[in-house]
């Protein structure tokens, strides 16, 4: 059967395909999704403007800390970037306090004025889906998404060899021939945007290199801490200097920060042992320049005194910052960004064709169609539930932000459990129903959801869409617009699976059950 | 704003090359074109590419520059390949007095 290298590649990329498919489908839709990320966070907290961090805001959270934070044994000031959406906050916590029991406030970035935004996790949580998924330890996460990025590098290489016709076939969509049809499909999205799925996939496995090859750092340092302690160098001690001392207003502290590093910029800043003459600070930077540092700036709190700016790096250290910067596109402008998600969206639909592929192939050689043998059943239903049952969960996601009671204990868990709820939902659904209505129910509920979005929005806050549009709030208005958008691409699909399987028989030739493509 | 050139070149690079094959020559063209008409029209089409890697680096620096060419060029071989898919559709309308 595998005689050839090309039968053996097509092999290999059938079943590197399949197995960690639907999860790649889930990785790959969440890591599109978070190129807005902080656009979806700004949607998911309509109570605050969005913007850069002004001057005057600094001064607000400066006077926020002194007044209320005194004898605190820490603050940190989180500076979002100008594309905003996660809230500049302070927080801090009084000496021997744990972590957990800080306090912290949110601060409008232009006025400083302190708001309370409803409890979210905002788009960062679809960021960090991408990679570290929910309900389990990160660190299995991080496996379980390191095996299926490294099996994408297989399917993409074995995909690339079994493809016969890359140029022959390249501009070739037809529509209306079953198989061929979803084979065209995949093959089109596969190679219009193949650079962005190497580039994607291999920068994905090194910004999981220590994961994967923790070994670079055992071979060289005693433990991991180790290692860390060597790369990002923590303060240096403080002197101990006895007294109170008033901290340099913060406004000051950052532009030092600002100034010590060419091109850096204060992302997250922590002022240990406030009030006392021997107060330090720790600065990391914002991550939206390429390349940039990573390291953090050390200054004396008191005087402003420069302490440490982050050690030079070295060529292997710069090397990943450049690939994961390449793969996260952090630096990217609306243009760029506008291009790393078109290319995502169509991984996600290069991963769903190949997915859909596997059965719509096999189905044609079932002997008997209405009851197929288990590992086919349980391929068509998965598909149904992660193709559709992904999307609508996103949705209710959304849908959730806006519903959820704002005191409710655990708001942003809540959230998080909607999606999850929906998504289960679409599972259990697509296990007890027939294939085709599946399809088209779990279709349709995405487009009733997302579709439900901006009217719900409109609903219950005074940023709907005419709204949004008559003042002119760009982002807001194109959030609506573009779930309307993702609305009707789902009722285009439900509409066409709908109508195109009633008119054409399951294709059984044999040469069509015999394709070219594994 | 090099996207909008760099969109525009690559796509019309595509088209270029998509008429230079002689399979789609038969769709489009309703003949064949000699040997040397598909050679230049491949040519042209590289050039077009190149034209776009050129624009897109002049407005955005090497790195953002091949970024956004690689970006452009995927969404313009999708707007070719739609274009392509939906030929008989496009000739009636282009064909309607």
């Amino acid at each position: 059967m595998k005689s050839t290298f090309r039968q053996s590649m097509a092999c290999l990329h059938t079943w590197t395909g399949l197995l960690p498919g639907w999860f790649l489908f889930v990785i790959f839709l969440f890591g599109t999704i978070a190129y807005y990320q902080q656009e979806i966070s700004h949607w998911m907290r309509p109570e605050i403007e969005s913007g850069p961090v002004s001057a005057r805001a600094l001064d607000g959270a400066d006077a926020i800390l002194r007044q209320r934070a005194q004898g605190a044994g820490s603050w940190t000031i989180a500076i979002p970037d100008g594309r905003g959406g996660d809230g500049f906050t302070v927080s801090w916590a009084k000496p021997g306090a744990a972590w957990g029991d800080r306090t912290q406030v949110m601060l409008d970035p232009q006025t400083g004025a302190e708001t309370a935004p409803r409890d979210t996790r905002g788009g960062f949580f679809l960021y960090r889906m991408h990679f570290d998924l929910h309900y389990m330890p990160v660190m299995w996460a991080r496996y379980l998404v390191s095996l299926a990025a490294l099996a994408m590098l297989v399917a993409i290489v074995s995909g690339i060899i079994t493809h016969k016709k890359i140029f022959a076939d390249f501009f070739l969509l037809r529509f209306g021939k079953g198989q061929r049809s979803w084979l065209d499909a995949h093959n089109v999205t596969a190679v219009m945007a193949l650079p962005f799925y190497l580039m994607i996939t291999y920068t994905g496995l090194v910004s999981l290199l220590f994961t994967l090859f923790p070994w670079a750092i055992s071979a060289s340092f005693p433990s991991e801490q180790a290692y860390y302690k060597a790369a990002f160098p923590s303060a240096p001690a403080a002197e101990v200097s006895s007294g109170p001392a008033p901290v340099m207003p913060l406004r000051d502290l950052v532009s030092r920060v600002n100034h010590a590093v060419p091109g850096y910029k204060a992302g997250y800043v922590t002022v240990n042992n406030p009030g006392s003459a021997g107060a330090t600070l720790d600065a990391y930077p914002q991550y939206d320049e390429f390349g940039g540092a990573r390291g953090s700036v050390h200054l004396d709190a008191v005087t402003g005194k420069v302490l440490a700016v982050p050690p030079a790096a070295g060529g292997a250290t710069t090397t990943q910052r450049v690939m994961i910067d390449l793969h996260a596109g952090r630096f990217s402008g609306w243009g760029l960004r506008l291009l790393y998600f078109v290319s995502g969206l169509f991984g996600t639909v290069m991963v769903g064709t190949g997915l859909v592929l596997w059965t719509v192939k096999r189905r044609t050689r079932l002997p008997d169609p209405d009851r197929p043998y288990f590992g086919f059943w349980l391929a068509e239903r998965l598909n149904i539930a992660v193709i559709t049952g992904t999307p609508a969960g996103i949705a209710a996601y959304f849908l959730a932000n806006r519903l959820l009671p704002h005191d409710l204990e655990q708001r942003a868990d809540w959230e998080i459990n909607s999606l999850f709820m929906v998504w289960g939902g679409v599972l259990v659904w697509a296990m007890a129903r027939p294939a085709r209505r599946g399809w088209v129910e779990g279709l349709s509920a995405c487009a009733a959801l997302f579709a439900a979005v901006p009217v719900i929005n409109a609903l219950t806050t005074p940023r709907g869409l005419v709204a949004s549009l008559m003042r002119g709030d760009l982002l807001f208005a194109a959030f609506d617009l573009s779930m309307l958008a993702t609305a009707a691409l789902f009722a285009f699909a439900a509409w066409r699976v709908l109508t195109r399987r009633a008119k054409v028989p399951p294709r059984r030739t044999p040469r069509e059950a015999r394709g070219a493509f594994a | 704003m090099m996207h909008i050139p760099a969109l525009l070149l690559n796509l019309a690079g595509l088209a270029l090359l998509l008429v230079a094959m002689s399979k789609h020559q038969h769709d489009w063209l309703r003949r064949k074109l000699p040997a040397a008409a598909s050679r230049n029209l491949r040519a042209g089409g590289f050039t077009l590419l190149g034209l776009a890697f050129l624009v897109s680096v002049a407005g955005l620096g090497w790195l953002e520059g091949t970024l956004a060419w690689f970006g452009w060029l995927t969404v313009a071989g999708i707007a070719t390949v739609a274009a392509n898919t939906n030929r008989e559709r496009i000739q009636r309308w282009g064909a309607r007095p």
